[in-house]
């Protein structure tokens, strides 16, 4: 029988704490006007306010007026309005990486020092890997995404390709396609507005396009999510294979024993059993966000234009293969959600 | 023991009182139909947005952006969409499993059970045409809140 997702919490947050790790970053709001709201990850919400601090797993709002300002130990982050941002980690080559997730928006990241932690990036489209940088990130009405450097170098991937960017270039990513050519940019000069606009027009023109986006999207975050169910779960059933090892050894030759069995092998096991939890858990919430962000949106948009005419083929199928991504995502990404997620 | 004419007098009253609450409900019901209609049906959607929650449910929906909820109600507008002949079928206080008429998914439970305020009303309607509208609705003092629109379907 499957374990229930909080029980799985419950667990992974005893993993963490066996395993004495602080994956967490903690960010400050600096500065905030307008209308902005953070929704932390218990699920309680409230305004932005000077002073608060976000932690992984909670996510920051801006309405049409809203800006926030927010520093996360060396990195500034300047959130416009229309967006939303989530704070993220994900396990990468054996360590935690804060991850800067941009479900719809605009923000400008700015590095002040290196932090020996440089944070991934990543919108429903994309991922970017950070190097000592200032630049934008453009989260679009359809998934896709615009990147803009201004100093620094950024490396763009998304479908298994890469663009390199230095400064004064961007790149254009399609949601479900790779990043596109990157061009020169001019400073500043680039509309969000007028981008996310033209980005939503051609959603709308060509729904079955973008859906095609959207489907091969979800089904990459379905992979990996199953993929590392399987891995977290084999790797729980060793932990507690392990623990009860461990209180037979305790029983059988004393504490001395134990311990030493607990540092050398129920503590590697544990800090890998989290760190595939941590992996689970990132992709199930990245899966969450193209559902909400530009799955939900797109249902929105398309139901408002046909509802005098539900029965225009345009509408009938793109429900239908809308229909067929929820379905997926109810079968494998609704299980590792917990009601607070939503 | 009462006498069975007083026992009667009291079984009537109770029933009675009870269909006028049924009654009073009913009525009660139709007026938040009959408002939402009237404001589709006369374009008004900034009204709608300002009367609609954040975060708002559309079909199976959860729409979270204030703007989006304000961007639904423009477009419905705009398109001419018309309610047409509104005749509530089944007005229903919320229930733990008020979240299906809606959508049988752990999203639509989770948007019932968190965003959903007590006294709500799931309000089941039919239209010209055959087919049917779902509205979720409160009613606090001075205002009226509505939590999910579902269809036409």
């Amino acid at each position: 029988m499957k374990n229930s997702l909080p029980a799985r919490v419950l667990l992974a947050a005893a993993l963490l704490l066996t395993a004495s790790y602080a994956f967490a970053i903690p960010t400050d709001v600096t500065y905030a006007e307008g209308d902005a709201s953070i929704r932390f990850k218990t699920g309680k919400q409230q305004t932005v306010e000077i002073g608060a601090v976000l932690n992984t797993g909670d996510m920051l709002k801006t309405g049409r007026d809203g800006l926030v300002e927010l520093d996360q130990k060396g990195v500034t982050l300047k959130i416009s309005p229309n967006t939303v941002f989530t704070l993220m980690e994900r396990e990468r080559k054996g360590s935690t990486t804060p991850v800067l997730s941009v479900a719809l928006g605009s923000i400008k990241f700015r590095y002040d020092k290196l932090t020996g932690k440089e944070p991934t990036v990543q919108t429903n489209g994309c991922a970017m890997g950070v190097r000592g940088t200032e630049f934008s990130v453009f989260a679009g009405a359809d998934g896709s995404t615009l990147v803009l450097v201004d100093s620094g170098s950024v490396e763009v991937e998304a479908e298994g390709k890469t663009v390199a960017l230095a400064p004064d270039e961007g790149v254009e990513v399609t949601l479900g396609l790779g990043p596109g050519e990157k061009f020169a940019v001019h400073r500043d000069q680039v509309d969000y507005s007028k981008w996310n606009d033209e980005k939503l027009s051609a959603m709308l023109a060509d729904p079955a396009a973008a859906m095609t986006g959207i489907e091969a999207r979800m089904s990459s975050y379905i992979a990996s999510v199953t993929e590392y169910d399987g891995l977290y779960r084999e790797s729980k059933q060793r932990f507690d294979d392990l623990i009860q090892q461990k209180t037979r050894i305790l029983e059988e030759k004393g504490k001395e024993d134990a311990l030493k069995f607990q540092n050398e092998m129920v503590s590697p096991v544990s800090v890998q059993a989290s760190h595939l939890f941590l992996n689970l858990r990132y992709f199930s919430l990245a899966a969450l966000s193209l559902r909400r962000y530009v799955g939900g949106r797109m249902y929105m948009y398309l139901k408002s234009r046909y509802m005098t005419a539900p029965d225009d083929g345009i509408w009938t199928e793109f429900v239908s293969r809308f229909n067929r991504v929820l379905a997926s995502f109810e079968q494998s990404i609704v299980p590792q959600l917990v009601a607070e997620d939503i | 023991m009462r006498p069975p004419i007083i026992r009667l007098v009291v079984l009537l009253a109770v029933a009675i009182s009870l269909m006028s609450c049924a009654s009073i409900q009913r009525a009660q019901d139709q007026g938040r139909v009959g408002q939402v209609a009237r404001l589709i049906n006369s374009g008004e959607a900034e009204k709608l947005a300002a009367m609609s929650a954040v975060p708002f449910l559309l079909d199976q929906e959860i729409i979270p952006l204030r703007a989006d909820i304000a961007a639904f109600w423009g477009n419905v507008v705009k398109t001419g969409y018309k309610v047409e002949g509104p005749e509530l079928e089944k007005g229903s206080p919320l229930s733990a499993d008020s979240y299906r008429v809606f959508a049988d998914t752990m999203e639509a439970k989770a948007f019932f059970a968190r965003y959903v305020k007590k006294g709500a009303r799931v309000l089941e309607l039919s239209t010209g045409g055959g087919r049917r509208i779902v509205l979720l609705v409160r009613d606090a003092l001075f205002s009226r809140t509505l939590y999910g629109f579902k269809g036409p379907f």
